[in-house]
């Protein structure tokens, strides 16, 4: 019987939206890199759901990867409009923190006084795109993980344990 | 496989030594010309928001991310360094359920404290609870790309061969 090919696009898209968006977002964005990873879970989840095969850790690293690029390029264009708000906004930390600390670095006041510009917006579309693409794919390997159907460990042609690469231990 | 294995899991290896070396490159270099190096800080913003108060501090300067981030890294390092030891390349299987909850909890707790402001974490705590959670990547990193590229390489087969049967 031939299998479906899952539409990895969908879960892809509304994973990397919300990862995009969320890391984006002052005061969320403190969680770093795991909305990346938590966006890539999340469109493993949609993933298992709509398809009917038991689903590898490749096909999670491979919506991982996709929902990365995508929520790259979400944050990247939602930094736009909200750039002073987050220069402002860490200027203010940044003030708050030199007055409970003894020494601060010289030059501090200018380190996120800088204006975005091209350069900069194009490198961290960049920078962003192939990072987050690594870590959605760890977010998606990790969602196969928990929400994959079990199987039973055996690929096509398998002889050993070494053919059973990116499956869950049962 | 193996092989596959062995060479996902060098490129691995010298992706994060490179990425650690990068880290502590950026404070280096800001302390040299601090005018010329917003490149490295740059680079890293997309995956850390870069509170100074929350790094660490070397050569009078942050680190290019903040301590939490800095234990995942470190912790990913320890983990891919005892991944042969503790996995072997011949069983790439990924981790129960019950492990990765188990390693998570750390950091969950150090997170979720601070959050509601339960207790305030030093950054040497932070750092530790993210290199528990980071020291259990690799194990699910390594197994997954390798069948990521045996997908690749089976997909790039089946194509060819539809090619050629036109």
């Amino acid at each position: 019987m031939k299998s479906r090919r899952p539409n990895l696009f969908i879960p892809a898209l509304i994973g990397g939206a919300v990862a995009g968006a969320l890391s984006s977002i002052p005061l969320f964005n403190c969680l770093c890199c795991i909305w990346i990873i938590g966006g890539a879970m999340l469109a493993a989840f949609l993933l298992v759901k709509d398809s009917p095969d038991v689903l590898s850790a490749g096909d999670g690293a491979i919506v991982g990867i996709l929902t990365g690029i995508i929520a790259a390029v979400v944050h990247s264009f939602i930094d736009i409009p909200l750039w002073p708000f987050v220069r402002g906004f860490f200027q203010n930390m940044m003030k708050w923190v030199a007055e409970y600390t003894e020494e601060t670095p010289s030059g501090w006041e200018d380190w996120f006084g800088g204006e975005l510009s091209a350069f900069r917006f194009f490198l961290e579309l960049m920078a962003s795109a192939v990072f987050f693409s690594i870590l959605g794919a760890l977010g998606g390997i990790m969602g196969i993980s928990l929400f994959g159907k079990k199987t039973q460990h055996k690929i096509q042609g398998a002889s050993d344990a070494s053919q059973n690469a990116g499956h869950r231990q049962s | 496989m193996k092989k596959k294995a062995l060479f996902l899991y060098s490129f691995t290896l010298v992706g994060i030594v490179i990425w650690l070396g990068l880290i502590f490159l950026t404070p280096y270099l800001k302390s040299r010309s601090p005018e010329s190096n917003i490149f490295l800080y740059a680079l890293f913003s997309p995956l850390c928001h870069q509170i100074p108060s929350r790094s660490f501090f070397i050569f009078n300067y942050p680190l290019a991310v903040c301590a939490r981030c800095l234990g995942i890294y470190f912790g990913f390092f320890a983990g891919a360094g005892l991944f042969p030891f503790v996995r072997r390349f011949s069983n790439l299987t990924l981790p129960k359920t019950r492990t990765l909850i188990f390693f998570t909890f750390p950091v969950a707790l150090d997170f979720i404290g601070n959050l509601f402001r339960l207790f305030r974490s030093s950054n040497g705590l932070r750092f530790s609870t993210g290199f528990i959670w980071g020291a259990l990547l690799p194990f699910y990193f390594i197994p997954g790309m390798v069948d990521f590229l045996s997908k690749l390489k089976t997909r790039k087969a089946s194509s060819d061969a539809k090619m050629l049967s036109k």
